[in-house]
């Protein structure tokens, strides 16, 4: 494991996990309106 | 399949195996062949936990489910892009900072040796177990449809995978895995584009998917309530993120794909790659089993994809009771394509009449094909898999153009492979570190264990292959292999949760919470009938109230101790 590994940015992988959230939350968006469209 | 598939089918399968080698040559410690080495990056390591949890059932029966159930099931995996983030934010942060080779050993340093024993034999069985049925699954596909010989094709994949994991480790698993994931995601792609290009031209994709919908086969998203609805978003959100969590957290064969490689940074954007991508993957893979739904719309289907399983039933003399079935399933089929077919040159309200009759002849379709199976039943043939299973198979070798056909066998084959590896690697390693070392041979070589870590690779592959040689006595068999994990997930997860949340609880209480939660999803699922899901939750929560009422009865006063 790397040195900086052990001080890892927390702020950043928020952001990361933020965007990860963001994300799925879209999918399921488009998901339900494929739904709405074709069913 | 004719030359040019099988040259297709043996280069793909046997050439990332043997670049694997290559790149592997030479001796690796235990370190380097338990977790592989700084070289591994985020992408290899996203792919490797992709192809590691996807495996061949994925491929083979997921269309198949689409094409008899619509494609609700994506909901199922709502729970892990969640998951993957809790297990990015507490998991792995903590098995990096303790260099541990396993999942396990962590239960053994934040509780005591009895814990840790516990959680590798939990994995050890169902994992042991899921290995077999990963290699069973689609040899008997294959070997139904193609005419192989059954053994002989589990012996190939298995023996193989044996082969190049034995001898690469954790780092050959890893970059194979990268080569086979890459095969397979470029073989469906080929796949859903022809198929989407054999669609008639009497629909446009619009209208052919407006049909889908209407037929009941493209609804993604169901928020209803209803407990009793097998695919819903809570059911998925839920119950997936207990069953994601626990996979993903606490079961070797993915905790080994994310250790592997230089850092914790790349650990977690190998899971976060995968929170962002599983949902859109699944959901072209069931898309298209709607496709080649309605591909069927227009070409006639057999009334029973499994044809060697019919053929048998009609030679002992149930040939008459099936020709009346498929003619009338035949029949049924000439009007739905009629309907459908008029569908495009429609008003809106004649389309709507087009549509609840399209419906009810679906309906009669249905029916037709489950009196079709009771005939099989009857005659004795009894297939041991569903139908749907020899759905996407049946199209790839009936539609597909040849080199396709190898292409898209090897992705089969090629998923049967990575699964195997990752699977077979990690209980090997388990077996080593967990059982091995600290209980037979505390104080040997890194050698040595690197050699016992080999061996019993090998022993587990061979465990694998006699679990997959037996498998047809079983009933039921891929649903089975679905329930295991979910029975044993539970429990596994609640001794991580534990460890990670309750700071106060002891080594004793937590073992012992584990063991009555493990045999209560024993008793519940002998004697009731719940969705298997649920057992994740039960298990889990079962482990965390027991070891918190346990510590504050039987075993309090030992507080102290487990705090310091």
């Amino acid at each position: 494991m790397k040195r900086d590994d052990n001080k890892p940015d927390a702020r950043s992988w928020r952001k990361a996990y933020g965007l990860a959230l963001s994300l799925f939350a879209v999918e399921v968006v488009l998901l339900y309106l494929f739904t709405l469209r074709f069913s | 399949m004719n030359r040019l598939d099988y040259f297709v089918l043996i280069a793909t399968i046997l050439a990332i195996p043997l670049y694997g080698l290559w790149r592997t040559r030479g001796s690796a410690s235990l370190g380097q062949y338990l977790k592989g080495d700084a070289s591994i990056r985020w992408a290899t390591i996203g792919l490797s936990v992709l192809a590691t949890q996807a495996g061949p059932i994925t491929f083979l029966s997921m269309p198949g489910q689409a094409y008899e159930s619509g494609i609700g099931f994506i909901q199922n995996y709502f729970g892990q892009p969640l998951a993957l983030i809790v297990v990015c934010a507490v998991f792995v942060p903590i098995y990096q900072r303790l260099k541990v080779y396993t999942a396990y050993q962590y239960l053994g340093e934040r509780f005591d040796r009895k814990t840790q024993l516990l959680g590798a034999f939990l994995f050890l069985v169902q994992r042991g177990i899921a290995a077999g049925i990963t290699i069973y699954a689609p040899a008997i596909v294959l070997s139904t449809l193609l005419g192989w010989r059954l053994n002989l094709t589990i012996w190939f994949a298995g023996g193989l995978v044996i082969i190049y994991t034995v001898m690469g480790g954790t780092k050959i698993v890893s970059i194979t895995q990268r080569y086979q994931m890459i095969v397979i995601l470029v073989g469906m792609a080929i796949a859903f584009a022809v198929a989407v290009y054999r669609l008639s031209p009497h629909l446009s994709f619009e209208n052919t998917l407006l049909v889908a919908g209407k037929m009941g086969k493209l609804e993604a998203v169901d928020f209803s309530v209803d407990p009793h609805k097998r695919y819903t978003f809570w059911s998925g959100l839920i119950g997936g993120f207990f069953l994601a969590l626990s996979y993903f957290g606490a079961d070797q064969s993915q905790v080994q794909r994310y250790l592997a490689g230089g850092s914790l940074k790349e650990s977690r954007l190998g899971l976060l790659f995968n929170a962002a991508v599983k949902v859109p993957m699944q959901f072209f893979i069931l898309l298209l089993g709607a496709i080649v739904f309605m591909f069927y719309q227009f070409e006639k289907p057999p009334v029973y994809f499994n044809q060697p399983a019919y053929q048998r039933a009609a030679e002992n003399g149930y040939g008459p009771q099936l020709t009346g079935l498929q003619t009338r399933f035949d029949d049924v089929f000439m009007q739905k394509r009629a309907v459908i077919r008029a569908i495009s040159s429609t008003s809106s309200n004649e389309r709507d009449l087009a549509m609840t009759k399209l419906r009810e002849l679906d309906v009669q379709a249905r029916e037709l094909r489950d009196r079709t199976k009771a005939v099989l039943e009857q005659a004795g043939v009894d297939p041991k898999n569903k139908d749907s299973d020899y759905v996407f198979i049946t199209f790839i070798l009936q539609q597909m153009p040849h080199g396709l056909v190898g292409l898209l066998i090897a992705v089969i084959l090629c998923a049967t492979m990575s699964a195997t590896a990752a699977t077979l690697n990690a209980l090997g390693s388990t077996t080593a570190i967990d059982f091995y070392r600290p209980l037979i041979r505390p104080n040997a070589s890194d050698h040595h264990y690197v050699v016992a870590a080999k061996a019993l690779t090998a022993a587990w592959g061979l465990i694998a292959i006699g679990v997959a040689s037996f498998a047809s006595l079983v009933e039921n068999l891929i649903e089975a292999g679905n329930i295991l994990g979910s029975v044993f997930y539970g429990s596994i997860l609640g001794l991580f949760l534990a460890a990670f949340f309750i700071r106060r609880v002891t080594g004793s209480a937590v073992f012992f919470a584990a063991v009555l939660a493990q045999s209560l999803v024993f008793v519940l699922f002998a004697t009731t009938n719940i969705g298997y899901l649920w057992y994740n939750f039960i298990g889990c929560a079962a482990v965390l109230v027991l070891a918190t009422l346990l510590q504050q009865t039987i075993f309090r006063g030992t507080e102290a101790h487990a705090a310091a």
